[in-house]
Order: C-alpha cells, then sequence, then structure tokens
C-alpha cells in the first residue's frame, strides 16, 4: 500500500506521537477503523478485506435471505447460496436458544459465533439495526492465513459503520 | 401530473407475479398500482420499493426506529417530491429516459448466477453514477429524498437501505399474497426516496413463497393472523423463552390490536409480527379461537419456527391450558392400587384368559409356537 511517509494533512497527524507516524498509520489499517459510514454493499466490501477472507454474505434474520454475497460464494448457484444462508442463520438462532436456557438470567446476546473447520475458520456476527431482525455477517477465513482475534475486532468495527446506532 | 395517456391498464390472469415477471423482461421503470392495495416502484426492471395498506410505511419504521422527528421526514419528503415532479421526464417521452437507461444494472444480473435480492453494482448508490437514469432533464439532477436523509445526518447509508430492503420485503409479501385483480401500470413515475436498493423480482417472488412457507411451518392457520392478540394470563410452561419481537408483541398486546395495528404501533414490519404472533401461538403462549387446529404437533420440532423458544415443544403439546389435564382423562382414569392387591387389573376392554398364561389368540403363529414346544417337551420324556 502506497504511504506518504509522513502524514500529509495536519488533521491526520496524530497529536500524542508525531515519531511514529507508521505504526500509527499501519494500526488504524489493520484495525480498519474510519470515518465513513458505510453502505450494504461497502460493508461487504470491507469485510472481504478482512485479512484472509475467503467468502462473505450478509443473512437478513427474519427471513434467513441471501441480502448480498461476496467472494467464492459469488459463483455458486442461488439455490445454494440461499440454502446457506437458510442453514447459518438457524444455527446462529438454535444457538441462541440453546444458550438462552443455561444462561444465567434467561437473556442472551450473541456478539459473534465461530466454527472451525478444514475448510476455515466460519464466523457469523449479528448486527443490529433499528428496525427488523438484526443483519447477520457471514465470513470464512483461510487457516493459515487469518487471525481470528483481528477478524473479529474488524467485524466490530464494521458494525459500528453500519448503523449509527 | 400524470396525464391520462400515460396509464397502462393491466388486466391480466396470470396475476400481479405475472405483470411483475413482464415488467421486469422489459427493464421497466415506474409505478404498479394494485387498486388500494399498495403500489410497486420498478427501476430498470428491479423493484425499488414497494407500499402496501397492510404494513407500516417507511416513514413509520424511520420514525420508530431511529427517533426521526415526523415533522423533519415530511419535510424531506415534500421537498424531494416537489423537486421529483418539477423534473417529470413524462412531459417528454414517457418511456425514453428510464428505460434505455442505464445497461449496467440490467445486464450483469442476467448473467450473474448469484441473483438474490442484492445490489448488482454499488455505483448506483452514487448519486452521480445514476444520472444516466434520471432522464432527459435541463435542470440538475433531482436529489432523491433518501439522499435527502442522509445529508440530513438522519440515518447512515447502510441504515436507509436496510430500512428499504425490510419496507420492500414486507409491503411485497401482502401485496402478493393479497391477489387483486387490477394493476396500472405508470411509466416513469418514481419514489420520492429514489432507487436506494434493488431487489430483483425473481428474488422477490423467491423470498415471498419462502415467507409464506415460514408462516405455514410455524402455525398453519390464518385465522390469528386478522385477530386480536390476546396473551393468556397465565402458562403452562415452566420456563419460557422469547426473541425480542416477541417480547414487543406481548408487550404491545392490550387484547384489541391485531397483528397489522400491532406492527404499526411498534414501527416493525408486518411480516415479522406475523410471524411472531404465530410463533408465540404455537408456543401456546396466546389465546387461540376454539376451532382453531392444533399445531402439529408430531412434525415440527426440527426444522420449524427458528425463533421458537426451546420450551416449544413441552408447550406445543399443550395447545390451550385446559386441554393439558383432560387430555389423559379421554383414555380413561388411571387404575388405582388396592391395598393388598398383587397385580395390575387388566384394561378395561382387554381379554385375559387365566392370570398365569400369556394371552394367546388364533394366529397361526402361536400355534405354530405351541406345536413345537409341545413336540420339544415329548422329546424330553
Amino acid at each position: 500500500m502506497n504511504r506518504m511517509p509522513f502524514p500529509a494533512k495536519s488533521s491526520d497527524r496524530p497529536e500524542y506521537s508525531p515519531c511514529f507516524p507508521y505504526a500509527v498509520r499501519t494500526m488504524r489499517d489493520i484495525t480498519g477503523e474510519g470515518d465513513r459510514v458505510l453502505g450494504i454493499e461497502d460493508c461487504l466490501t470491507e469485510v472481504l478485506a478482512i485479512p484472509g477472507a475467503l467468502d462473505a454474505m450478509l443473512i437478513d434474520q427474519t427471513s434467513g435471505t441471501a441480502v448480498a454475497v461476496g467472494g467464492a460464494s459469488r459463483h455458486t448457484g442461488v439455490d445454494d447460496v440461499e440454502r446457506s444462508a437458510a442453514g447459518l442463520n438457524e444455527a446462529l438462532r438454535a444457538t441462541l436458544d440453546g444458550l438462552a436456557v443455561v444462561s444465567p438470567g434467561g437473556t442472551v446476546r450473541i456478539d459473534d459465533m465461530m466454527v472451525t473447520t478444514d475448510g476455515g475458520h466460519h464466523v457469523l456476527r449479528p448486527l443490529r439495526t433499528p428496525f427488523d431482525g438484526p443483519l447477520v455477517v457471514y465470513v470464512r477465513l483461510d487457516r493459515e492465513r487469518s487471525n481470528l482475534a483481528l477478524a473479529r475486532h474488524r467485524l466490530q468495527v464494521l458494525s459500528g459503520r453500519l448503523t449509527s446506532t | 401530473m400524470p396525464s391520462v395517456h400515460s396509464v397502462h391498464s393491466v388486466h391480466d390472469v396470470r396475476g400481479v407475479r405475472g405483470v411483475l415477471g413482464g415488467l421486469a423482461a422489459d427493464r421497466a421503470t415506474g409505478s404498479l398500482r394494485l387498486g388500494r392495495a399498495g403500489v410497486l416502484y420498478l427501476t430498470g426492471g428491479r423493484v425499488t420499493y414497494a407500499q402496501s395498506a397492510a404494513t407500516p410505511r417507511l416513514e413509520d419504521l424511520l420514525v420508530a426506529g431511529l427517533g426521526i422527528p415526523v415533522g423533519v421526514l415530511r419535510r424531506i419528503r415534500r421537498a424531494a417530491a416537489a423537486e421529483l415532479r418539477e423534473s417529470d421526464p413524462r412531459t417528454h417521452d414517457p418511456q425514453a429516459g428510464p428505460r434505455t437507461g442505464d445497461p449496467r444494472t440490467g445486464d450483469p444480473r442476467t448473467h450473474d448466477p448469484q441473483a438474490g435480492p442484492r445490489t448488482g453494482d454499488p455505483r448506483t448508490h452514487d448519486p452521480r453514477a445514476r444520472d444516466p437514469q434520471a432522464g432527459p432533464r435541463t435542470l440538475g439532477p433531482p436529489v432523491a429524498g433518501g439522499e435527502r436523509l442522509i445529508a440530513a445526518g438522519l440515518l447512515t447509508r447502510g441504515e436507509l437501505e436496510f430500512c428499504v430492503l425490510s419496507a420492500v420485503l414486507d409491503a411485497a409479501y401482502f401485496l402478493l399474497e393479497a391477489a387483486t385483480g387490477r394493476a396500472r401500470f405508470r411509466p416513469g413515475e418514481r419514489h420520492w426516496l429514489g432507487p436506494q436498493w434493488h431487489v430483483d423480482v425473481t428474488g422477490l417472488l423467491r423470498e415471498c413463497e419462502r415467507r409464506r412457507e415460514q408462516l405455514e411451518r410455524t402455525w398453519p392457520s390464518p385465522e390469528l393472523d386478522t385477530l386480536p392478540v390476546v396473551p393468556l394470563r397465565r402458562v403452562a410452561a415452566q420456563r419460557v423463552v422469547l426473541n425480542p419481537l416477541q417480547w414487543e408483541v406481548l408487550v404491545g398486546a392490550d387484547s384489541t390490536a391485531t397483528p397489522a395495528e400491532l406492527a404499526r404501533r411498534l414501527g416493525r414490519p408486518a411480516y415479522s409480527v406475523l410471524l411472531a404472533v404465530r410463533q408465540l401461538a404455537s408456543s401456546g403462549l396466546l389465546q387461540v379461537p376454539a376451532s382453531s387446529p392444533v399445531p402439529p404437533s408430531p412434525a415440527p420440532p426440527p426444522s420449524p419456527a427458528p425463533d421458537q423458544a426451546p420450551v416449544t415443544p413441552v408447550v406445543a403439546a399443550t395447545p390451550a391450558t385446559p386441554a393439558a389435564p383432560a387430555e389423559p382423562a379421554a383414555r380413561g382414569p388411571l387404575p388405582r392400587r388396592a391395598r393388598g392387591a398383587t397385580e395390575i387389573p387388566p384394561p378395561a376392554g382387554s381379554v385375559r384368559t387365566a392370570d398365569w398364561l400369556p394371552g394367546a389368540n388364533g394366529d397361526p403363529a402361536d400355534v405354530n409356537l405351541l406345536i413345537r414346544l409341545r413336540n420339544a417337551l415329548e422329546a424330553f420324556t
């Protein structure tokens, strides 16, 4: 990535540490924090920009339909995508139901859910929306090239940028 | 204002679905009005907005979900609608601009195997990129209502898109379910919000079908859909798990509001509320009319109503509270143990020959067995 050796604009310059522009800029790159507010399609692009991301999908939780699809699953058939969206949605819901009973107090809110297979890490994250049931982000990560902690962090930042609430 | 000559009257035996399919194939832009039921807006053959009399409007969702003041919303809508009217391309050729519009919007979708409801082209979010679709004009492009809302800082683009998606899927479900005979297509008519999110017609029809099936699976009777929602005062289950929308429905239910009214009051999509109501009914938390069918007891546990609480198997077995004690009674009272009794009295109706022999009848298998047994015993002696 092409970066200026020093911050070009004064607004970019971190006030606390002018000596380490590299470190600061790279941290910002890694964490994926940005000011721009995202649309749904941009959100998918950002998910696919997570290091090691192979597939991504946004699922409407009310109906389990795939709202947007990107990465390798773009090339699979419509039916397969719909089926996997419905299945993943179902898995998340079943987990919620199961956890609700064992959780103290009986209420539960899932931040994210991960499944590791030989095909990679699968991360599901419900994003709260102010209107309907949440939108669920699904991403499949390469086992060798990805970092789960980083991916979780990126997804968390993303959800803050998709909605303001 | 739209002149009469631009109104196409569509009488179609294929119904609304067929008309929609035809418009999608033509990549039509305009509004499809289905009598009093509502309107669908199309842009380049894809549905960009839908409004149904049975569902809360997008404005309601925005007010309830984001707390946007009603007055502000109305002002923006008026401004956008007025500008749209001024720049109406139908004063020239009704079909020139939008239909030839933008080849990008239609073409990639037909080759794209992933044709589910989603945008084809992120560039359409950019007001400038949408310019060619706006039709012939001498003035600058009108700023669509959606862009105005975002510019005013009332909501983010993601929220707007998701809200439009929710509203379209919600309204389309009720529009397509209510089979109205008459549909009118007005080419070129646009919604004040502008195209914020595109839904493929095929994807939309598929989604409506799936939603219908989901309702069927959850609770097969449409009886509750139009009746007031009345929660039971006491529940037989030991533990109940609710999802947030079910909670809202229960809190909002005042025994007079129907699901549609509740949806409007809560600012939630009507379909989601309907689904929540049916789920609550199948969990045995609502009063159901006496003639209502018993929920499909043997079938449901594996796939059904995803939101169903884990306790539902318990609850579903007892649809109405009084039914629970009544069920064993139907099979007759349990035998009472008598003092000093050493054997269980036979259930009424069964035939027992002798106390110490197993029951036997004329079954050839039994007879054969007895013969072999006798032969074996005789061989002993």
